[in-house]
């Protein structure tokens, strides 16, 4: 019983900033070098394992996927194509749930390159920019656009649909097209392939110089704002769809909530609810990365905690917070 | 005149009649209860030396004032200055402010205003900080100013809940750390800021720590007790409150292996809420204790809402921790003043929880508004909730005392009969 509560005790108090960082190394280091040692879970995963990343990846991206399995013409997709679908749709949902938005905040190597940017600008001292409010919601709706036409353009490829004419076969792949995925990942095994501007049609040269901004985007925005990417990321958009029957999950205990905010201050996607929401339980937004730093600053008992299948694996307590505040010492020096 | 000077001055008189105002309260302390603890002598002694003793503790430090629990002391600290808060509880001094106020004023606001006016203090603040919470505070800073004391107004809004307070608090709250640090001829920096939030974090620690020691069966330590600890962080030096908190932890953690209780068995546990206690103030948690009950917790600003809730930075630079040191004071902040009172009510009924309380008391000061009108939505609440709870007016006059005794003692007696039921 004494072991048990001391480890419960020393999981609570844990710095969780210096786990997530390895644990995102060990992530990364596992998606993009994987296939090198042989390593392969699939070309199912709910995380950006891009597939360009052709001899390195340890497993691929269900985004990839999935455009590829919806350009068919819709009497094969009636037939086993429909039934591939279904099959990938669902490893993707188990693979899924294992972690719900956890892929996000510890396993995603966009997120973690995002995150990687975010420590050198503060190394920099440079201060973070915010999303003004205003824009804020209209911001939210963007990745479901996008994951909308990912899900569409495939399919006029393949099929004319409302008479409209097919769409050229260059669209084929219409967000990795512009995913910054497709650059960055397979960069960091030294393959710059890449980074071009495809002169064979239009509508490549189009897709693949919006890829390029995309990418530049993607670095510049990241180092001014935490997270810049996930905001429009269409994977968060299919992930959230599937993310209520999760096992891992985010509870709030409202009732020990005091709206202090140090929640909302930690999140990175500026989610007001996690400080603002006392009714609701699960509190896994849309926008959420499951990354857990909000748990680590919350100063009350027991208030957030992440919950895999019903146990309590890491929730806020005071002792942590101080420990983590760097608060547990009277005097002016403190380690970090 | 000359003859008056000889025998004593107003100053002296006043002097004379808030020390006896002080030491009879802290004799009822010493004395009125069982099993005391040894190291609350610092805070006794703390006590007499400024309030009957009327010696300086902070004399060559840039004092400043402050008008409520809103101003960050972290900056202040930062900025080597000595935070020093003038709520006062004197009825010497709200009977002085009385005539410079409206008969219904607040006794703490009069108080305050009646100790500027009398210009009597043995740390006098160099200039003070008023956020403009409660009327009677923001009014009070300005006829304070009008004496020829510098006081200086920080905005504060009335709704938390909005983006744009929020904002215009951070606002604030740089525009005063501007202000001050010019006062103070000292750059607010990185390295020193840092430091301050860390301590003032250490010294909330140590009374997050006191607090566990109530939730068990037997208590330890009185509830009057921890007022007096809490009010000593209004005008003590702070390493020597965290050192003598540190001492008082180390004792109670001894009583309560020793299982020492200052409450009696059946004694009810009482959650204390509305207009705060400030010392020598303690009518109402002297006269709850002295009938048998013990207050375990309470949400009031001279005690637990000043401690509760800590500052969270995420990224160590001065700028985020200007702005997470302003959300603190904002966002946790559970005062009546602002427009919805949820907020606090939740707290309330999670400290009963918590604290396994058996009843609310609520006690407003007469000429409250906030506190005043709140009572009904928090009686609502607890009526709800299943919880009991008792209202009470009162004002810092010692001449109601039989009859809230009266009415405290048939609360604790209610309460302890339910307790019986229950049984
Ligand atoms: S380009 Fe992007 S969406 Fe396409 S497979 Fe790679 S990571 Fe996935
Ligand atoms: S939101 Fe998209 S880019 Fe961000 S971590 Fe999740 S999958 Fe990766
Ligand atoms: S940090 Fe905790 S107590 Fe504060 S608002 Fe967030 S959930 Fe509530
Ligand atoms: S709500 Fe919490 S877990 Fe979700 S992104 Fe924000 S900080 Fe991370
Ligand atoms: S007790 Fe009421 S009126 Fe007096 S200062 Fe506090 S909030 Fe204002």
């Amino acid at each position: 019983m004494k072991n048990k509560f001391s480890l419960r005790r020393a999981v609570n108090n844990m710095n969780l900033v210096r786990f997530r960082f390895w644990f995102q190394i060990a992530a990364f280091a596992f998606i993009v070098y994987g296939g090198y040692i042989g390593l392969d879970l699939g070309n199912k995963l709910p995380t950006f394992a891009c597939v360009y990343n052709a001899e390195g990846t340890g497993g691929k991206c269900y985004v990839g996927m999935l455009q590829h399995d919806l350009k068919h013409p819709i009497d094969v997709f009636m037939g086993y194509a429909g039934y591939a679908f279904l099959i990938s749709l669902v490893m993707f949902m188990v693979w899924f749930w294992v972690l719900n938005k956890g892929w996000c905040g510890f396993v995603c190597p966009l997120g973690t390159m995002q995150d990687w940017l975010t420590m050198l600008r503060e190394k920099t001292k440079i201060r973070f920019s915010e999303y003004s409010w205003a824009n804020r919601g209209k911001i939210k709706s963007i990745k479901y656009i996008l994951l909308f036409l990912l899900l569409l353009l495939p399919v006029m490829i393949a099929n004319s649909v409302f008479g409209i004419p097919k769409l050229p076969n260059g669209l084929s792949m219409p967000f990795c097209d512009i995913c910054p995925g497709r650059m960055m990942i397979p960069a960091f095994t030294g393959d710059f392939n890449q980074f071009y501007i495809d002169f064979s049609s239009k509508t490549d040269i189009v897709m693949t110089t919006i890829g390029m901004i995309m990418t530049g985007l993607f670095l510049a925005g990241s180092f001014i704002k935490k997270r810049f990417f996930c905001y429009f990321c269409p994977m968060a958009a299919l992930q959230y769809i599937f993310s209520k029957p999760a096992l891992l999950k985010l509870y709030k205990d409202g009732s020990k909530c005091t709206r202090c905010g140090d929640c909302y201050r930690a999140c990175d996607m500026d989610i007001l609810e996690i400080a603002d929401d006392v009714t609701t339980k699960n509190m896994v937004t849309e926008d959420c990365t499951l990354c857990l730093k909000c748990v680590a600053a919350c100063p009350e008992e027991g208030c957030l905690e992440a919950n895999f299948m019903g146990a309590t694996i890491f929730e806020s307590t005071k002792e942590g917070f101080v420990l983590r505040m760097a608060m547990d010492q009277r005097g002016e020096k403190h380690a970090h | 005149m000359h003859t008056e000077l000889t025998i004593e001055t107003p100053h002296q008189r006043q002097n004379r009649h808030k020390a006896m105002e002080a030491i009879s309260v802290l004799n009822a302390l010493k004395e009125d209860f069982k099993s005391p603890i040894r190291s609350m002598g610092y805070f006794y002694d703390l006590f007499e030396k400024v309030y009957c003793r009327h010696e300086p503790l902070h004399e060559g430090k840039a004092k400043i004032g402050t008008m409520c629990i809103q101003i960050p002391s972290e900056i202040i600290y930062a900025l080597e200055g000595i935070p020093i808060r003038l709520c006062n509880g004197f009825y010497t001094d709200d009977e002085i402010g009385s005539d410079l106020l409206p008969q219904k004023s607040c006794p703490l606001v009069k108080a305050t205003v009646g100790w500027f006016a009398s210009d009597n203090f043995s740390d006098k603040p160099d200039i003070t900080f008023s956020p403009t919470t409660c009327d009677q505070k923001t009014k009070a800073g300005a006829i304070i100013g009008s004496f020829g004391h510098t006081v200086i107004d920080v905005g504060f809004p009335r709704t938390k809940e909005s983006e744009e307070s929020r904002h215009y608090w951070r606002e604030s709250v740089k525009s005063f750390a501007v202000k001050l640090s010019k006062f103070q001829g000292k750059k607010l920096t990185k390295s020193n800021l840092e430091s301050a939030i860390k301590k003032v974090g250490y010294a909330q620690s140590l009374y997050h720590k006191l607090t566990e020691f109530r939730k068990a069966k037997a208590v330890p330590i009185l509830g009057v007790d921890m007022f007096l600890v809490t009010n000593a962080f209004f005008f003590d030096k702070i390493d020597e409150w965290i050192g003598a908190v540190e001492k008082l932890l180390a004792e109670l953690e001894q009583r309560v292996n020793d299982g020492v209780n200052v409450a009696g068995k059946a004694s009810p546990r009482i959650v204390y809420t509305g207009s705060p206690p400030i010392f020598p103030n303690y009518k109402i948690p002297l006269i709850i204790e002295e009938s048998d009950a013990i207050i375990v917790a309470d949400e009031t600003c001279s005690s637990n809402r000043m401690f509760n809730d800590m500052v969270a930075v995420d990224e160590w630079n001065l700028y985020d921790m200007i702005d997470s040191v302003s959300d603190k004071y904002l966002k946790a902040c559970t005062c009546p003043i602002f427009t919805q009172n949820d907020d606090r009510i939740r707290r309330i009924i999670q400290l009963v929880h918590t604290y396994k309380g058996d009843g609310v008391i609520y006690q407003a000061f007469a000429g409250c508004q906030v506190y005043e009108m709140e009572q009904r939505s928090v009686l609502a609440a607890m009526e709800r909730e299943g919880i009991p709870i008792l209202y009470i007016e009162s004002d810092y006059s010692p001449s109601q005392h039989g009859q809230l005794t009266t009415r405290v003692e048939a609360f604790v007696e209610s309460l302890k009969n339910r307790k019986r039921m229950k049984k």
